[in-house]
């Protein structure tokens, strides 16, 4: 009269496990579920009863008791209906309980007893340990990347009866339509290309930078000058995720409800979300799941705010905390999930309302429009970008007939080489060296030291700023091949690369 | 100015006075209007007229306030005005309050095809009637633009003449600064040791606001140091902030108070393109700082130019064609004599010597104007990390000044591109 299956639930990026118990005793006939479930848990009660009786079996006409244990945990979604279903006929005794012995079950039921595939198989399925997982076909993919033990998929639940009562076997899963193309390990096809872009050797090189560095970019100019541009030509230049960082942006993609068209993640994802983003969405959360937000979708990728300053200020300083630790703790009154979230900012933004200010007299803005444009991006959130670069309209001549410049793969090259040398001291990227590690890799010689005093005496450098300089000083002479010493040229490089904000009043 | 015949006027009388802040306080009626019923039936019997909304007996309103929810508005305002109140106030604090044709009027203004009605005033009167040159501008200058606003309005201020703006924020507020800078200088020299100067040129600020508002609010101090060190006017009531019209009338009282007017740095439309305007219909000598010929920020100067204004490269310029004798300068020096001239300690000789190879082609570049990173390894023959060495240097020993990853020449770097 008991029963107990195993499920799993999701809660922000990571997968909890769940014990789906059944109790079937006489009394009024119902279905009662406790231990938590949120609306969308509570309706498997009518989803689950439909697709049990159109599988061709008698709905027990008795008392049923489901607890979801852990009871504090809350839960939320559908994925619990295919256990409960089967617990629900384990304990009514239609099926015999050594039948279920070992096996986890993740789906959601349709009411003519479909398996439907639920998000966050990833995460679902790496909460679940060495059983023999059971899914929908479509999740069946995304499930194998991650089990530890069988992973087994069906299509309905009358076939899982079948197979649970020993009148046949698994079926095997059907070949999707159209098997995904894996870009081994390569770029993506259709992806553009650097070279594409005429003229702006400072602007191409400050991409290289950024994407060598893993150092937040700010492109200032007005429209037409290519930020958008320069921006898709970034994703290019960022080498491939390592294992780690693959495993978790593979899992936060399956936890946010995307289907994994082709196994782990490799390349880095890119996230562009639009200046109507509200807070939650891009920092995650909202939901009873708290699903992952817009940040942590580019985990270890690329995050591009377009039109920077547009964005509500509330959304941007909700942006400061992750971008300094990268990753987001996310609370809610019963329970808190921590998201990762370790991004490269990439952002653009329009030098004022009119877009012509870039050059010093030429804006026509009113000075209260212009006050209240550059108090949109607070100091410290200016701060965080490592590189501030003004971007020009090209001139009609480089349009037509600049030089091209290196291609992507060549700047790769040279990307994926300074990561290397990073790695060897630690680290991912030269965005990440702290403190000691600082004080360790990243002096400048004498001249370049001298350059920096010089700076920091007149106040074009203040001491916080510093920091970052030396980071990025760091990253051009990796780039440079010269991982041994900082010269004044790439001290230099680093001051003018990082230009005085235009609001909040931080100085480099 | 100098000879003016000033007649005997009458005093202007309490209620009159009182009458012309309280009408200037009432939506609706502008400079013209509130002229208009002081010379007509006068501000007492408008006043009146419009609290017992009997508007027939005075023309100027019965012309021009319509019917409606306006005029009920007026109507109501005007009741609800104390004017002796007002009157009160408006004398608080030293500020003086002049009527048009009365005693103490300035006399600049009695010809003025329009002057204002009733004028406030905080500081000197006396200095409006001074000879006095207008220095205006765009408020989005490049560094270049406000370093001359500044000479100009120090080597005016030096030479004895006083120099009218609107204390905007860019070239208004520069030029001021300027003047500032020599009575400061004056204040502080010695006179044990023989450091006797005659009087500079004041500052004369004339706001659209009323005189307790600073607008800008950057210019606050500016605006209060004005009021102290020279005179600041304005024909708005207390407590009123400008409106988009107000810069208009405001500038044409630049115009008003000033022998000629000196345009900065302009875009081809803007607010000092209505300073000219205004000076012109005047018959003022209207000059203009030529700048590069691609400069947008020069393009409204360089067209004025073109049109026929008088070109200005320094301060001998505006004497000249203003006919004036360039007197003894009140106060020695405290910069070069040309207007990009260096700092202080740099004066005699032919400036600093201009820096060789790289630096120097940097430097020409920015003669131009300003430019960026990118469009300076663009015409500068170098690998970018060495010309971005030789910014910093050049920014570090003051040749070059940076704002929002601009370049633009500093005094320095002008000096030494002039030596070249």
């Amino acid at each position: 009269m008991f029963a107990r299956i195993h499920s799993s639930i999701v809660l922000g990026v990571d997968g909890h496990p769940v014990s789906v118990e059944v109790h079937v005793h006489n009394g009024l006939p119902g279905l009662t579920i406790v231990g938590l479930p949120d609306a969308s848990c509570r309706e498997a009660r009518d989803r689950v009863r439909a697709a049990v009786i159109a599988s061709k079996v008698t709905w027990p006409p008795r008392r049923i008791t489901v607890n979801l244990a852990p009871s504090l945990l809350r839960k939320a979604g559908s994925g619990l209906d295919l256990a409960i279903a089967i617990g629900v006929l384990t304990a009514s005794g239609h099926l015999p309980g050594s039948a279920v012995e070992g096996l986890a079950l993740v789906g959601e039921l349709g009411l003519d007893g479909t398996v439907r595939p639920v998000p966050g198989t990833v995460p679902l399925v790496d909460a679940l340990g060495t059983r023999t997982v059971v899914v929908a076909h479509e999740s069946a993919a995304d499930a194998a990347l991650v089990a530890r033990g069988t992973v087994r998929s069906i299509a309905t639940l009358e076939e899982l009866l079948a197979v649970l009562s020993g009148r046949r076997d698994w079926p095997t899963a059907p070949e999707p339509a159209a098997p995904p193309e894996r870009p081994e390990a390569g770029r993506e096809a259709g992806t553009p290309d650097l070279s594409e872009v005429r003229g702006q050797p400072v602007a191409r090189r400050a991409l290289e930078i950024a994407a060598a560095g893993g150092h937040h970019l700010l492109l200032v100019g007005p429209p037409g000058a290519g930020k958008t541009m320069l921006a898709d030509r970034m994703p290019g230049l960022l080498p491939d995720l390592d294992r780690e960082t693959s495993i978790e942006a593979t899992r936060i993609r399956s936890a946010a409800g995307q289907r994994l068209t082709g196994g782990l993640l490799r390349r880095p994802p890119i996230r562009a979300p639009h200046h109507t983003t509200t807070a939650v969405a891009l920092i995650g959360g909202g939901t009873d799941s708290l699903r992952p937000g817009e940040v942590s979708m580019a985990h270890g990728g690329l995050l591009f705010l377009d039109e920077l300053a547009e964005f509500p200020a509330a959304v941007l300083d909700a942006l400061r905390q992750p971008l300094e630790e990268g990753i987001i703790r996310v609370s809610r009154a019963r329970f808190q999930v921590e998201l990762p979230a370790r991004v490269l900012l990439v952002a653009a933004m329009n030098p004022c309302p009119c877009g012509e200010a870039a050059r010093p007299g030429t804006c026509s803005c009113p000075a209260g429009v212009l006050a209240r444009y550059r108090r949109r991006l607070s100091g410290p959130l200016l701060d965080r970008f490592d590189l501030r670069l003004e971007v020009l309209r090209p001139e009609t001549g480089e349009l037509l007939g600049g030089d091209r410049g290196e291609r992507t793969e060549t700047v790769a090259a040279r990307v994926a080489a300074a990561r290397e040398i990073a790695a060897r001291r630690g680290v991912r990227c030269n965005a990440e060296l702290t403190g000691t590690e600082l004080e360790r890799w990243a002096t400048p010689d004498d001249a370049g030291r001298d350059l920096l005093e010089a700076a920091l005496r007149t106040g074009r450098l203040s001491a916080r700023g510093l920091t970052r300089i030396r980071r990025v000083a760091r990253t051009i002479a990796d780039l440079d091949g010269s991982p041994a010493h900082i010269g004044t040229g790439h001290v230099a490089m680093a001051l003018q690369l990082r230009s005085e904000p235009r609001a909040g009043g931080v100085a480099a | 100015m100098n000879g003016l015949r000033v007649p005997t006027l009458p005093e202007p009388g309490e209620e009159e006075s009182a009458a012309l802040i309280a009408l200037a306080c009432i939506d609706g009626i502008g400079p013209a209007t509130l002229l208009d019923c002081h010379r007509s039936e006068g501000a007492p019997a408008a006043l009146e007229a419009l609290r017992r909304d009997r508007l027939g007996g005075v023309r100027p309103l019965a012309e021009r306030v319509v019917g409606g929810s306006v005029r009920a508005t007026m109507v109501r305002t005007a009741r609800a005005l104390d004017p002796e109140d007002l009157l009160r106030r408006h004398r608080s604090h030293g500020r003086r309050v002049l009527v048009a044709d009365r005693a103490g009027y300035p006399a600049v203004l009695l010809e003025d095809p329009a002057p204002p009605a009733v004028l406030f005033v905080d500081g000197d009167p006396a200095l409006l009637d001074e000879p006095a040159v207008a220095v205006v501008g765009t408020r989005n200058t490049t560094r270049i633009g406000r370093e001359i606003a500044a000479h100009l309005g120090h080597e005016l201020a030096r030479h004895g003449v006083g120099v009218t703006s609107g204390l905007a924020l860019g070239i208004d507020g520069a030029a001021h600064d300027g003047v500032l800078e020599v009575l400061d200088r004056r204040d502080a020299a010695d006179p044990d040791r023989g450091e006797v100067f005659p009087p500079p040129g004041r500052p004369i600020g004339v706001v659209a606001s009323g005189l307790d508002i600073s607008y800008p609010r950057r210019h606050a101090t500016l605006q209060r140091r004005v009021a102290h060190r020279g005179v600041l006017v304005s024909e708005v009531p207390l407590g009123i902030r400008p409106n988009r019209w107000r810069f208009p009338a405001r500038n044409r009282l630049i115009a008003a108070l000033s022998a000629g007017l000196v345009v900065v740095e302009s875009r081809l439309v803007g607010g000092s393109m209505s300073t000219v305007e205004e000076a012109a219909g005047r018959g003022l000598e209207v000059m203009a700082v030529p700048g590069h010929p691609l400069s947008p920020a020069s393009a409204g100067t360089n067209q004025l130019i073109v049109d026929g204004a008088t070109l200005v490269r320094d301060v001998d310029d505006i004497f000249f064609a203003l006919g004036w004798e360039q007197p003894d300068p009140a106060v020695p020096s405290a910069r070069e004599e040309r207007p990009d001239g260096g700092d202080a300690g740099e004066r005699g000789g032919a400036g600093p010597a201009p820096p060789p190879g790289l630096a120097g082609a940097v430097l020409q570049v920015l003669g131009g104007g300003p430019a960026s990173l990118e469009e300076l390894v663009g015409r500068v023959d170098a690998p970018m990390a060495e010309v971005a060495s030789t910014l910093v240097r050049l920014e570090v020993d003051g040749h070059v000044v940076t704002t929002h990853g601009w370049f633009e020449l500093g005094a320095r770097g002008a000096a030494a591109l002039g030596a070249r």
